[in-house]
């Protein structure tokens, strides 16, 4: 084998680097419709991560997507069972803006969330629109995190959408998940524009040569490791990090640095 | 381990959608970067300009490289285009060709017994493999007419699509799936604890894909040493080893 990074050549041989741990920041939880799930629960999941060295992973639950209070208290359960391993999104749906604004005063009580998921697309809502101000602005004033699905062909959370949100709410930090697929020049423009932008991997990783241009074109200190769990294995994701052309300080960046400086707030010991 | 990848290709495509190999060096670069040294190969000009183009290009180009080991692309028997199956299949041997695709959208016919009933036949008796994409709608008709066959099916989507091809390695002995999009969690494991590793090639879906990702899920998928050499080079050299020219 040609490739050289020492990390690549751990993960290749023993699945897991010591010296470079990952964080996932873009995992679900429970069972979904449209897929068969080997490993869809906190028991499963946790077998995965272990054997790829995830030390933890930040979760929506697929019910807070269907039904966002039911879903919520079920993921605050998962975070509460395995502390410093699961962490929560706390999942908005902008469709039942009441509820969605109950979930924000919610916040505060669940130890162990770190800000909010969005899923625009999935919702057939706009991320500019009304009903996700008040998850945005409470993210803003109290510096959280916002996980948002987006996609470049989206009319709901499109870069040019995203921009929107992360000029208007500066404070919070705009993760985009699957760093706007498709549309990877105006993804990136836009994360060059807007430090409160990071990208994910999820996803994003498959395309050849995508993490190659992300690390030149924005830098891997925007970038962050995700895998949408237990949809995708830890190892399709750490393995096209490993294998692009990248250099090792570079994926210490993607898999853990980044993710620790965003979370050190909300770290759980 | 040894890998061996069953869906890579070169050529300059028509419209690129990110890092590609214009030659079949560039390609083995690539494929050397991660360890590989054997590999399927189709070119791009097979689906962006004709069969015909590609499958002349792929032979002539891979000659002088012995990991590379060309795909030819299929075309109806009615119209002439293929020569006659004899000269066909004479044609595969004298270019070491033991592997072939199908491309039913992009080159536009009907894949079914009626456009080629006598190659699939024949293909069937030669143990000569057929290499698809997705569609199962597609595949599961054309199993049901030559459950025999040898079908590999490629890039199924990572949406989850085990709900489509498990019935049908359930049903047909002689198919099988490419891992370049298998990258559900747990998915290469949960798979071999119920059908064995042996219906599972490893390929990397080069250039579309990122190739590093589909060989750490096989290497650290959690089934015996045995099983990811299968998976990674011996499932694959057993269907070549078969193959009669």
């Amino acid at each position: 084998m040609k490739n050289e990074s020492a990390i690549a050549r751990e993960f290749l041989a023993h699945g897991r680097s010591e010296s470079c741990p990952i964080i996932d920041m873009h995992g679900h939880y429970g069972t979904f419709s449209g897929i068969y799930f080997p490993n869809p629960h906190a028991d499963r999941m946790l077998l995965s991560m272990d054997r790829a060295g995830v030390a933890a992973i930040v979760c929506s639950s697929h019910a807070g997507l269907c039904e966002q209070e039911r879903g919520n208290a079920e993921m605050a359960q998962v975070v509460r069972e395995h502390p410093g391993r699961f962490y929560g999104y706390r999942v908005i749906n902008p469709n039942y803006p009441e509820a969605a604004r109950r979930e924000v005063d919610r916040y505060p009580q669940d130890p162990g969330f770190i800000g909010f998921k969005f899923h625009p697309s999935g919702h057939s809502y706009p991320i500019t629109g009304e009903h996700y101000a008040p998850a945005l602005a409470y993210a803003n004033e109290h510096k959280l995190i916002v996980l948002s699905h987006t996609w470049g062909d989206s009319r709901y959370d499109n870069p040019e959408l995203v921009a929107e949100v992360a000029a208007k709410y500066p404070q919070a930090i705009i993760i985009m998940g699957h760093s706007g697929y498709g549309a990877w020049d105006k993804t990136f423009a836009i994360a060059r524009e807007h430090d409160n932008i990071h990208l994910d991997l999820c996803a994003a990783y498959r395309v050849n040569g995508v993490i190659t241009r992300m690390v030149n074109e924005v830098g891997s200190h925007r970038i962050v490791f995700g895998t949408d769990q237990p949809w995708f294995g830890p190892h399709h994701c750490a393995g096209a990090v490993c294998f692009s052309r990248i250099t090792d300080e570079d994926r210490h960046n993607i898999f853990h640095r980044n993710a620790e400086k965003l979370m050190a707030p909300f770290r759980v010991s | 381990m040894e890998w061996f990848d069953c869906n890579a290709g070169f050529g300059i495509p028509s419209v690129p959608s990110g890092r590609f190999a214009s030659t079949p060096q560039e390609l083995l670069d690539e494929l050397g970067f991660c360890g590989v040294k054997n590999a399927l190969v189709w070119h791009a000009a097979t689906k962006d300009e004709s069969a015909q183009t590609g499958n002349r290009l792929v032979a002539s180009e891979t000659r002088d490289h012995p990991g590379l080991h060309p795909i030819w692309a299929i075309l109806p028997l009615a119209t002439g285009e293929m020569g006659t199956l004899d000269e066909w299949f004479a044609a595969m041997k004298t270019n070491g060709v033991k592997v072939l695709c199908a491309y039913p959208e992009k080159h536009r016919y009907l894949l079914n017994g009626l456009t080629f009933g006598p190659l699939f036949e024949e293909m069937c008796t030669r143990n000569i493999p057929l290499l698809l994409d997705r569609d199962w709608g597609r595949i599961t008709s054309l199993l049901a007419e030559f459950p025999r066959l040898t079908v590999v099916a490629l890039n199924h989507s990572s949406w989850g699509d085990d709900r489509n091809f498990r019935p049908l390695i359930e049903r047909y002995d002689r198919f099988y799936i490419d891992t370049s999009s298998y990258d559900l969690d747990g998915g290469v494991a949960d798979f071999a604890a119920r059908y064995g590793p042996d219906r599972l090639l490893y390929g990397s879906a080069f250039p579309a894909m990122q190739m590093g990702g589909s060989i750490l899920t096989v290497a650290q998928a959690d089934i015996s040493d045995d099983a990811k050499a299968a998976i990674a080079a011996g499932n694959l050299r057993r269907l070549l080893s078969e193959v009669k020219l």
